[in-house]
């Protein structure tokens, strides 16, 4: 797959359509539709005549629209929620391969049924027991369209008897699973460190940040968002800071004129911190990241514009 | 248990380095890694080539154990031109498929034959510093029987494949670390083993932090470390090396067990308040045994130094600029 910048996953119920005709405004890389919100037979019909509705309001700020659907309906709740402007359905509780390609299939089915190109829409799966994250590689590998993998914390507490503490994280093993296997596979790792996978907060913007951050530097790329609040530190953690682009165009100028002198390892000016090629590698990438960041941005500044005239 | 090489403290270093070469043997090391491999930039790497035969020999000089870390992409050039009389292990960072493992072997093995040496003396390690590696861990670590070391699961390779900023002050590396001593353990080979220990400053040179990190990765199991400034090396070999008062411990511990557990036929005792059984006496068989080896090793890098400087001498030569042994 190719790179993509998908920090903040903004989670909204589709019930919620005050919440949906606002939703654009957040700046959300990613709006998610939630179908699976409402409780009853009822609410589920009501929410799945509801998305078609709402992909054009929620995509206005220019953030994809991603519809959240579950397992136990998957081809209806496909049917209803794959529509031209979606670019993506979120589902929990896979736990295999099998699992993987009959969502597979649902989408081919209803790409075709409602003039999608085939095999155009991404999947994001949330794994919530342990056989989900043990079989996490075969998982990932079933399909093309699988672009992100993450953790559904409060089912696989749950699932696994665990009482949340906020002391200390239980899942520290299923997180590096997943984030290990997924980047190894060119997939999305998201989430955040703990206990906000648990325990969210939603008033206090620093600490979100904080979280958010350390989840950026356990290997996470980005984050479901259950609160508008959480969008602007997520934007702000799961992407290159600020300060630190002058210290990577630092370390690729300082490497190559070490490189030019016939030595790929040299002291950072004024420290004895090493510049090696994954040093220089990395603050590559990072400039990468932040362009993409930077056009990411100006794309959704250009549609909240537009949606404001 | 087994008494692994000692191999407590190394220094990397390019290989076209003159400077770090030539002076390598003085550090006290008991292995040095000569990098082919990121150290090394592109227009220098057949210069690289050219010299390690003589680089083997000149690093070798104090009784280290020396390592060439070769190039992914240049496997069959980089082997043919490392593997010498006095090469003890290959290496390959970014080791990503059990069939780079295989073609490592395979070319190996072809050397050992040309050159004369003897076969399967050239052993090798495997650096699985990456997500795909840990993926591929498993299969990497069976690939040839030559394997002994294996490692990875953190560091500045890891970390720019994670995307990830070092230096944050929490343990980013729990699972590939876990993942890698695991299968290390079961398949027989030796992990380098790294505690977290917070570490804001990154740098390299800090020989304080040196001691502490090797200290708790001793206590953790590990016996073998390495870094890449000279500053490093001694405090690396003081905590990986088990203390005397350690020593006695473990001998009274020992002898107590021998003699008042097993000879009588009870399963455990009591010796100043600790409870000592079996397990007991093995870990202090273990560590008495590590002690010997520790300080055979550290002898033999003393005669060797001796050595190498006589021969300096009788040449009319500087320390700082030895002949090739």
């Amino acid at each position: 797959m190719n790179p993509f910048v998908r920090r903040s996953h903004l989670q909204i119920s589709v019930l919620n359509q005050e919440e949906v005709l606002s939703s654009w405004k957040h700046k959300a890389d990613a709006i998610v539709l939630d179908i699976t919100d409402g409780a009853g037979l009822a609410a589920r019909q009501q929410a799945r005549e509801l998305v078609r509705g709402s992909i054009a309001p929620a995509s206005k700020g220019g953030g994809e629209v991603l519809v959240r659907i579950s397992k136990e309906a998957l081809f209806a709740d496909v049917k209803a929620a794959l529509w031209p402007g979606v670019k993506g359905i979120i589902c929990p509780s896979l736990e295999t391969a099998a699992d993987v390609r009959e969502l597979d299939e649902a989408l081919l089915e209803a790409e075709k049924e409602h003039g999608i190109p085939r095999g155009s829409t991404e999947v994001l799966v949330l794994l919530d027991s342990g056989k989900g994250i043990w079989n996490v590689r075969e998982i990932i590998a079933a399909s093309s369209r699988l672009s992100t993998v993450g953790l559904e914390e409060s089912s696989l507490y749950r699932h696994m008897e665990i009482m949340p503490d906020a002391s200390f994280d239980p899942l520290v093993y299923a997180k590096g699973r997943i984030i290990v296997e997924a980047v190894a596979a060119k997939v999305h790792p998201i989430g955040v460190a703990h206990p906000y996978g648990i325990m969210p907060g939603f008033d206090n913007p620093q600490e979100i940040h904080r979280l958010a951050l350390r989840g950026k530097n356990m290997g996470f790329k980005g984050a479901i968002c259950l609160h508008p609040s959480w969008v602007e530190p997520c934007n702000r953690a799961y992407a290159p800071a600020a300060d630190q682009i002058d210290y990577f165009k630092t370390v690729r100028a300082t490497f190559a004129e070490a490189v030019a002198r016939g030595t790929a390892a040299t002291p950072y000016p004024g420290t004895t911190q090493m510049i090696d090629v994954p040093v220089d590698e990395r603050a590559r990438i990072m400039l990468e990241l932040w362009e993409m960041v930077q056009s990411r941005e100006a794309d959704k500044a250009s549609a909240l514009s537009k949606a404001a005239e | 248990m087994a008494i692994r090489e000692v191999r407590r403290a190394g220094l990397t270093m390019p290989i076209n380095n003159p400077r770090f070469v030539n002076n390598s043997w003085l550090r006290n090391c008991d292995h040095i890694t000569l990098d082919f491999e990121d150290s090394v930039p592109q227009s220098q790497k057949p210069y690289a080539r050219i010299i390690a035969r003589e680089a083997v020999g000149l690093a070798g000089q104090g009784g280290a154990a020396i390592n060439i870390r070769i190039n992914q992409g240049f496997i069959e050039a980089d082997v043919t031109a490392a593997s010498w009389p006095g090469l003890s292990s290959l290496s390959m960072g970014h080791t990503w498929s059990a069939d780079e493992v295989r073609l490592m072997d395979q070319y190996i093995t072809r050397i050992e034959r040309i050159r004369g040496l003897r076969p399967g003396s050239i052993t090798l390690g495997a650096a699985c510093d990456s997500p795909v590696g840990t993926v591929q861990s498993e299969e990497i670590v069976q690939a040839s029987p030559r394997v002994k070391n294996f490692g990875g699961g953190g560091g500045y390779d890891y970390s720019m494949q994670l995307g990830v900023d070092m230096f944050v002050g929490f343990d980013q590396f729990v699972y590939p670390r876990g993942e890698g001593a695991l299968i290390a353990r079961a398949f027989g080979k030796s992990f380098g083993i790294s505690v977290h220990l917070p570490d804001t400053s990154g740098s390299v040179a800090d020989a304080e932090r040196s001691y502490l990190q090797a200290a708790a990765n001793r206590k953790a199991g590990g016996r073998g470390g390495g870094g890449l400034h000279p500053n490093v090396v001694e405090p690396m070999i003081r905590g990986l090396t088990p203390p005397p008062e350690e020593v006695e411990q473990a001998r009274q511990v020992l002898a107590f067990y021998n003699e008042q557990v097993e000879a009588k036929g009870e399963a455990e005792g009591e010796l100043d308040g600790l409870t000592v059984d079996k397990y007991e006496a093995a870990r202090a068989s273990e560590l008495i045994e590590w002690a010997q080896a520790c300080a055979e090793m550290d002898g033999k890098k003393e005669r060797a130094r001796r050595e190498a400087i006589a021969r300096q001498e009788a040449a009319h030569t500087s320390p700082g600029q030895p002949t090739t042994a």
